[in-house]
């Protein structure tokens, strides 16, 4: 799975800490989240796709395996 | 404020740690191999607990949680790889210990060894994840 997370946050021009900030979860989170090692839960989601304006469809690109 | 009393207790459980093995160090007239490595094991996951709860104050310090759903995760891995480590010590724990040394463990030896061996389990699966990311 392949995220936009780090393309918004630089949208947006929020860092790492900044977002998790926002959503209330610690950075290493959001930094696994992007690196694609960590798959979020569907509120996690939800709450980024939120905090970055945008869908979680956008936001997580799902490839086949 | 939830996140601060867990950072207190875990500094308080610590401390009361060093604090055994302080006065147990001091009242053991001679000190043998085993208990080095009894102690050493207590050092280690002290250490490494140590580490942990530093690692929350310094989220909490910055304004971010001291656990998220990825550290509940972890943390219940961890302890489903420690609950697995102390069935498999109590177990064989006494059956090794009887067959290399002939040696027949008490009840409060195997106690001992399945409370080193899952915390030891617990640490290191805890802190593999964490640094995994999953």
């Amino acid at each position: 799975m392949k995220t936009r997370i780090k393309e918004l946050r630089a949208r947006y021009d929020l860092t790492q800490e900044d977002l998790a900030k926002k959503i209330g979860v610690r950075r290493e989170t959001i930094l696994f989240i992007e690196k694609g090692n960590y798959n979020p839960s569907l509120k996690l989601a939800h709450d980024i796709a939120k905090a970055l304006q945008t869908t979680i469809d956008e936001l997580f690109i799902f490839e086949d395996e | 404020m939830k996140g601060k009393k867990e950072i207190i207790v875990a500094t308080v459980v610590v401390a009361m740690v060093l604090f055994t093995l302080f006065f147990y160090l001091t009242g053991t007239s001679e000190i043998n191999f085993d208990q080095i490595l009894l102690v050493s094991i207590v050092l280690v996951l002290v250490g490494l607990a140590m580490y942990v709860i530093w690692d929350k104050i310094r989220n909490v310090q910055k304004g971010l949680p001291g656990k998220d759903e990825r550290t509940i995760s972890i943390s219940n891995k961890a302890g489903y790889y420690a609950f697995i480590a102390a069935i498999w010590s109590a177990v064989f724990a006494p059956l090794f210990f009887d067959v290399s040394s002939g040696y027949e463990l008490k009840g409060g030896d195997v106690t001992a060894i399945v409370v080193l061996v899952s915390g030891f389990v617990f640490v290191v699966s805890y802190l593999y994840f964490y640094w995994k990311g999953k």
